[in-house]
């Protein structure tokens, strides 16, 4: 817990470093590079933004203990609906995304590692290696061409009309979901892979053969269990990327991400938003992180009795 | 022309020095008919009186405006129904005092109103909430009749004191105004007054015959709030005299409104606007085709080609002035020579890069800001076109024969950086070896102060003007000796001396006759190329229609529909 808060608050003094290397300052992007500079020059006043960086940085640390994420300088309200937003919008999207790839992966990279060097194995590789190597914003322009305007089966704008069923919501996100699950896709059915085929290789995958045990009751007993382990540090590590990651998906198909919301903030160096959004994603990514380990406790028992010896 | 002198005689009674001298220029044959309608409305003369003039003098039943009408489409609209409209995401708070981006500038005017209303349709000012103005002689006063019966969303009548708060308040150097940039040297709060609750005066620190444009819709920040209003606040009321009503605003996501029964204007065609927010164009053309929107509020032609020439779209066109400047630092070697800058000029086909960056939709430029849609743009100033062989024999006579490398800087907006590409190729014909460096605006504009801007300090410099009605921002910020963005360093006291009197003067022959002469200075000594001027574009469906957009970005949508 004192690691992770240590953590977060290394986090935040990059984060307002490098935010200060950031060409121009808050009273100027709001205003526009037109503006007159004594208009600039009153806006930074008001916003505080004039005051020497420390003080800055110690009014927003005071603020951000009592549980105040502080007002946005762009928008000039207070930041943490922008946050609670766009973080639900973040967790929905992701969530769909791991639900349509993880469990495909995971099932092509198992049938791959049973069929090694099969024309499956090859077909299933080529195919991920080729999604891997698809930026999601290349992939996403076709299937918004193919799926929302020629087919028109799937709507282009993720964001479901007020007060949509769970239902719709869902339909909504399939879209954008779909670039993530090519990129994570080949990621993970790798790691999945590369996990069973080692695991088929072990001896005691040899000995479960050797004592006449049906070959899926030792696929299911000793080589997932022991083959995913490594899949599920994989899948944790890409909670920060499908959280705080999506700026490109999240613009084209019109959703209200975390990620849009920090790139925005950086770009207009609305710093409380800046702040508050990157320690947000730096919260989900410890609390991922915890869960992987918990999931790798529960699922490997040397661990979990401490120790084999 | 056929004259009923008597006719005319009685029109002329009564009028202004100004207002007569307009009408003297069109009488001597100094100003078309459509100029005269555009230069007839900005000194205040009303639309009938035009016209009466113009009948008078053998032009009747021609009152109307010959431009053809193209921001709006089609038949007529039916009334009823939501319009559902995709804008850029507003930069900032929706604050009048402010606001400096398309998509904040989109929102003011959806509920809010001007005096006057620059017509993007027929390039006249016609009166909005102000019925008609008057100018002294030398127009350094002016003075507003309100409309009256008007009233706020709110339910309050409007008056004077509003248009006096609000016109104090965004002229106030204590305020972080936008406006601002407008009004220094133009205007200050104690220059704005009312004699009674339907009169406003404004005397002015200057003369200046444009100044109804100044403070039209042209000048977005300049709507009018009631007296008292909270700035930092209004984001949550948007109250205002216009045809709609807020319903609701959700920063970054988008805002609803709905008709305002008690409009001034008359009836309001649809019942409900949902103006969706985007960060980008490429989503809004997707939601386009997918038929999530309606109407798309202000596009380029880079990425939306597939609306474009596609029956099932409309292409609202908006002839504009928006332009962008190349700029080259005539304090630094060798651009301090202008036959260097000459040559350079010389490279650029203009007609081709119009073809390939905006196919119809631009206008040649000739190394100036004088667009060809001010009337006081000289139009006999000869035309610069590509001509390699006199270019290189420029840069021999300036001693370059051999070329030389420069930088140059210039910013990731719409269509800049394929420009950025062909102007490198285009000076490698002559042996200049440019080096870009294209940056994101932020990091492009830096400070926007000398010394600390890519922008203002680069050897060459690439940069965005928007559209403005009048030329009087790209003649001075950019191009005078003591002006804050001249990217080019030039310093020339004739030119100085030119601009100082093409704004102080009232009349058009007069502006033109300057006009002619400072676009042939700018020609000559080359501190600037302008290559082209482009048209504002919007997208509808093809059965909406009645939408009236302008080439900044805003959208009127009173009399739109579908039909």
């Amino acid at each position: 817990m004192g690691l992770a808060l240590i953590t977060l608050w290394i986090l935040s003094v990059i984060v307002f470093l490098a935010g200060q290397l950031l060409p121009g300052d808050p009273g100027r992007a709001i205003l526009g590079p037109l503006a007159e500079q004594r208009a600039v020059t009153t806006l930074d006043h008001q916003l505080g933004v004039d005051k020497p960086l420390i003080t800055q940085y110690w009014n927003w640390l005071t603020g951000i203990l009592h549980g105040d994420l502080g007002t946005s300088y762009t928008y000039q309200q207070p930041i943490r609906p922008f946050i609670t937003t766009a973080l639900w919008n973040s967790l929905k999207l992701a969530a769909v995304a791991f639900l349509m790839c993880v469990p495909l992966a995971i099932l092509a990279g198992v049938l791959a590692a049973l069929n090694v060097g099969s024309w499956k194995d090859r077909s299933i590789s080529v195919v991920g290696l080729s999604a891997l190597a698809l930026p999601e914003f290349v992939s996403g322009v076709f299937l918004a061409i193919i799926f929302g305007i020629w087919l028109n089966v799937l709507p282009l704008d993720a964001t479901p009309p007020p007060g949509a069923s769970p239902a719709t919501v869902v339909y909504h996100l399939i879209l954008p979901a779909i670039p993530l699950t090519l990129v994570l896709f080949g990621y993970i059915m790798r790691m999945a892979r590369a996990g069973t085929v080692a695991a088929l290789e072990a001896d005691y995958t040899r000995t479960a053969v050797l004592k006449g045990l049906p070959r899926s009751t030792v696929v299911r007993r000793h080589v997932l269990r022991n083959s995913l382990l490594p899949t599920i540090t994989v899948v944790a590590t890409q909670v920060g990327y499908l959280i705080g990651g999506l700026v490109v998906v999240e613009n084209m198909f019109h959703y209200q991400g975390i990620g849009a919301l920090v790139f925005t903030a950086a770009n207009s160096k609305d710093f409380p938003m800046l702040e508050a959004g990157v320690l947000t994603i730096g919260v989900v990514y410890l609390l991922a992180t915890l869960v992987a380990d918990i999931s790798y406790t529960l699922l490997n028992p040397r661990l979990r009795l401490g120790g084999a010896e | 022309m056929d004259r009923n002198s008597e006719k005319l005689d009685q029109l002329r009674t009564g009028r202004s020095e100004l207002e007569n001298h307009v009408i003297d220029e069109f009488l001597t044959g100094h100003i078309s008919r459509r100029e005269f309608l555009r230069r007839g409305s900005i000194v205040g003369i009303s639309i009938p009186v035009l016209s009466g003039i113009l009948a008078a003098c053998g032009g009747a039943n021609s009152s109307s405006s010959s431009s053809s009408s193209s921001s709006t489409a089609g038949s007529a609209p039916k009334a009823g129904g939501t319009l559902r409209i995709a804008g850029v995401v507003p930069a900032a708070a929706i604050n009048p005092l402010t606001v400096a981006d398309e998509g904040g500038l989109t929102m003011l005017c959806q509920t809010g109103e001007f005096l006057v209303f620059d017509d993007p349709t027929t390039f006249l000012v016609k009166p909005m909430l102000a019925t008609s103005w008057k100018a002294n002689g030398d127009g350094s006063v002016w003075t507003f009749t309100l409309r009256p019966n008007v009233k706020f969303s709110n339910g309050q009548t409007m008056t004077s004191k509003d248009v006096v708060y609000s016109f104090k308040q965004q002229s106030d150097p204590k305020n972080a105004s936008n406006a601002l940039s407008v009004f220094t040297g133009l205007l200050t709060p104690s220059g704005v007054s009312a004699p009674d609750d339907h009169t406003v005066e404004f005397k002015l620190e200057a003369p200046t015959g444009n100044f109804p444009w100044l403070i039209s819709s042209d000048n977005y920040n300049m709507i009018i709030v009631p007296d008292g209003t909270d700035f930092s606040t209004w984001e949550k009321t948007f109250i205002g005299t216009g045809p709609f009503i807020l319903t609701k605003y959700t920063a970054k996501v988008g805002a609803t409104f709905h008709k305002n029964p008690n409009w001034w204007g008359g009836q309001v065609l649809p019942d409900t606007l949902q103006h969706i927010f985007y960060p980008t164009q490429q989503p809004q053309i997707l939601a386009l085709q997918s038929g999530s929107v309606d109407i798309v509020n202000l596009i380029v032609l880079q990425g939306a080609q597939a609306i474009f020439n596609n029956p099932d779209y409309n292409i609202l066109v908006n002839h504009s002035s928006q332009h962008r400047q190349l700029s080259m630092r005539c304090d630094k070697a060798p651009f301090t020579d202008k036959r260097v800058r000459q040559a350079m000029a010389l490279t650029l086909n203009r007609p081709e890069i119009i073809k390939a960056l905006f196919q119809q939709y631009g206008q040649l430029g000739n190394d100036s800001p004088f667009a060809p849609i001010f009337p006081s743009t000289d139009k006999s100033v000869p035309q610069r076109h590509e001509d390699i062989a006199m270019a290189k024999q420029l840069m021999s006579d300036a001693g370059q024969s051999g070329g030389f490398s420069t930088d140059l800087y210039t910013e990731v907006y719409q269509e800049i950086p394929q420009y950025a590409q062909i102007i490198k190729q285009a000076g490698a014909q002559i042996g200049i070896n440019i080096n870009l460096h294209v940056e994101s605006q932020t990091a492009y504009y830096g400070k926007a102060t000398y010394g600390n801007s890519d922008w203002l300090d680069g050897a060459m410099s690439l940069v965005d003007y928007g559209h403005r009605g009048v030329p009087n921002v790209f003649l001075n910020a950019p191009l005078t000796s003591a002006g804050t963005w001249n990217a080019a360093h030039f310093k020339n006291p004739t030119y100085d001396s030119l601009y100082k009197q093409y704004v102080a003067a009232v009349d058009l022959s007069t502006q033109r006759q300057l006009a002619g002469k400072i676009q042939r200075l700018l020609l000559d000594e080359t501190p600037l190329i302008i290559a082209y001027f482009f048209d504002g574009l919007s997208a509808t469906k093809k059965a909406v229609s009645g939408a009236v957009t302008t080439a900044m970005g805003q959208i009127f949508l009173s009399g739109a529909g579908t039909v």
